[in-house]
């Protein structure tokens, strides 16, 4: 144990005096977070400020008709109504952005409305989303105009209002706030957690192992009383400890991104901030503690069995997709934790994160994740073994 | 003292060597190291002389106990490498020429990690690290970053550590490849050095100057095989007035 610890310790100081280790460790983690949130809130604020502020070009031909629309429409301060342009050339403006919408209106639009038939309005515009406030402003002028159009036939034929609307429904969703959150991100943190877990622990791996064959040094290391599995025990350590630590950090980096960001709106912040309460994370980890092992087992062994760094490095950065796959498909709407999907390593993580979030756990089938996880790592550390007890393995450059 | 004898090693083939073989090959091995039995005795230094792929690395390794023969057996200091390989390891310095150092940490952080592994105390090993590195001046870099020092600042790093636990046997393998007229100099020092405090010492190399220059005993060792074993002074008796280098191609090419 004391040899075990020796190793531990020399590994983890050689480790964090490794810039790549730090960077993939602490800083990405650590920062990315506020980053994305920052960045992305202010982005989507910013840009939806300006598609408000945006003083709309709106093409109008009423043929003479629709005065009151006509004149609704001129009134708004937000809006600049020009008249007089040939439909072509306002399909030819919008297409170049120098128009933002046009309206046309039939010509015998008054007579059709006045007979109480339906009466049509082309309205030609180019949304891509970042425009959709603005066409949503002028869709909002006309269904005000066919409201009001449609008050005038009811009073006319003397019905009141609510014979259009025969059913009063009130929609009444009982999920809570952090359910309906799990959903929307539920997926997306544990897929993150998981990737920081891997990335953190695959720097370490590959250094400790393919970069130590490289260098001779483990060589140098095996001819000293210390056992193989005493080795490979403090190596292991230091793997697992990387991998844990990333997913720590890009936890607190969470916390400091949310607690940066202003514009969170406080009841999304209130949920947030109870997904990071202790007996969440705590459940967290130990779903996360089994996976990291079966990563370090996983990343040693491919290191190990390679000649030099950077061939470690050729055969584990494509590993990275077999991660990301299975945790992205946890992202996917409909998928549940259940027998089968509990069985299969990263997806299950990803989808009982979900569920922990969520507040709905099945204990038998977190039983059968926490079980299915230990299987996997420790297959996963007993290949590791053989593989470093193996000589020609071991020592092969 | 090591002691060897009637020692194995086969290793499999390598991808690149199968393919050159096809399927002509008869066995899907390569014998590394083929039934050599040869004995190195305290306070004299062994030389092991053989050209590349002869087989002197997989020889010092099995000595080392970093591989396990196929056959034959290994005592080291009395104890067996295959049953005692702790033993055998708490009383070893291996040292090779192409071994790199932890970049990463400083010497004294080195030093200590590795009497850490071999279980020195506290005391004795800051007397024992106190006096190498007095011995070899290395005050002034020992809080520096390995990154940071040159070539012979390293050599010395990496002596202190071979020898920071005052090994009994030494083992050598081509301790001097690469490295300039003056580092190897004071590799040639330590290997005196270690006869005087008359420990076993085995060392490979294919330096003719080195052989000539150290030996006491010596093994000849090609394709696996020993074309000699004896100690230098008979080997020189019989080169009958040819330089050493050209009694060595001789003998390999009898053998051939």
């Amino acid at each position: 144990m004391k040899t075990t610890i020796v190793i531990f310790k020399k590994e983890l100081l050689d480790s964090l005096r490794d810039r790549r280790t730090l960077f993939t460790m602490i800083v990405m983690p650590l920062l990315l977070f506020p980053l994305l949130i920052s960045i992305s809130s202010r982005m989507m604020l910013t840009q939806t400020r300006k598609a408000q502020e945006k003083i709309l070009k709106v093409g109008l031909d009423t043929h003479g008709n629709a005065m009151d629309f006509r004149a609704s429409l001129m009134s708004r301060k937000d809006m600049i109504v020009i008249e007089g342009i040939p439909l072509e050339t306002a399909r030819r403006r919008i297409r170049g952005d120098s128009l933002d919408a046009y309206l046309d209106f039939d010509p015998g639009f008054d007579d059709r409305v006045e007979s109480l038939s339906r009466a049509r309005i082309t309205f030609y515009f180019k949304s891509k989303d970042r425009e959709a406030i603005g066409k949503n402003r002028i869709r909002d002028e006309l269904e005000r105009y066919e409201h009001r159009l449609l008050e005038n036939r009811f009073a006319r034929l003397g019905l009141n209002m609510d014979i259009h609307r025969p059913l009063d429904i009130h929609e009444q969703n009982l999920a809570s706030a952090k359910e309906r959150l799990a959903e929307a991100v539920g997926g997306f943190l544990p897929y993150l957690f998981i990737l920081f877990c891997f990335m953190g622990a695959m720097y370490p791996a590959i250094d400790l192992a393919a970069g130590e064959k490289e260098r001779g040094t483990l060589e140098t290391l095996l001819t000293t009383p210390a056992g193989r599995f005493q080795i490979l025990t403090g190596k292991f350590g230091v793997v697992v400890l990387t991998g844990i630590g990333s997913a720590v950090i890009s936890m607190l980096g969470l916390y400091l991104g949310i607690r940066q960001v202003s514009e969170i709106p406080p009841q999304l912040f209130t949920v947030i901030m109870s997904i990071l309460e202790w007996r969440s994370i705590l459940m967290l980890f130990t779903l996360l503690l089994p996976l990291t092992v079966f990563f370090a087992a996983i990343l040693l062994s491919v290191s190990l069995f390679a000649r030099s760094f950077k061939e470690a490095q050729s055969a584990i950065s494509p590993m990275t997709i077999a991660v990301i796959i299975p945790a992205f498909i946890g992202l996917l709407p409909g998928m549940e934790l259940n027998t089968v999907t509990a069985l299969i390593p990263i997806l299950n993580v990803s989808l009982s994160t979900r569920a922990i979030i969520a507040g709905s756990v099945s204990p038998l089938l977190m039983l059968e994740v926490y079980g299915s996880l230990i299987l996997y790592a420790a297959v996963s550390l007993l290949l590791c073994t053989r593989i470093f007890s193996n000589e020609h393995i071991i020592l092969r450059t | 003292m090591i002691e060897v004898s009637g020692l194995s090693k086969h290793f499999p083939l390598s991808r690149e060597q199968k393919k050159e073989k096809g399927r002509k090959a008869l066995s899907h091995k390569v014998t590394a190291v083929d039934n050599i039995s040869f004995q190195c005795r305290p306070g004299r230094i062994f030389t092991l002389l053989g050209p590349n792929g002869a087989g002197k690395t997989t020889t010092l390794r099995l000595i080392a106990a970093l591989l396990r023969p196929d056959s034959g057996s290994i005592r080291v200091a009395g104890y067996d490498t295959q049953k005692q390989a702790f033993e055998v390891r708490r009383r070893l310095g291996f040292l090779t020429g192409t071994t790199r150092l932890y970049e990463r940490l400083t010497p004294l952080e080195l030093v200590k990690y590795y009497a850490d592994l071999y279980g020195m105390e506290k005391q004795r090993f800051e007397k024992r690290r106190d006096e190498l590195f007095d011995l070899l001046d290395m005050h002034e870099f020992a809080g520096r970053r390995i990154a940071k020092l040159s070539g012979g600042m390293r050599q010395k790093v990496s002596i202190v550590r071979t020898i920071i636990h005052d090994p009994e046997v030494m083992v050598f393998d081509e301790p001097t490849v690469g490295l300039d007229v003056l580092t190897s100099q004071n590799i040639i020092t330590l290997i005196r050095q270690c006869r005087e405090e008359g420990k076993t010492i085995i060392f490979s190399t294919h330096i003719m100057g080195e052989v000539s220059l150290l030996s006491d005993d010596m093994a000849v060792i090609h394709e696996g095989k020993l074309l000699f074993n004896g100690s230098f002074d008979a080997f020189s008796a019989n080169m009958r007035g040819k330089t050493l280098e050209a009694a060595f191609i001789d003998l390999l090419k009898e053998a051939a």
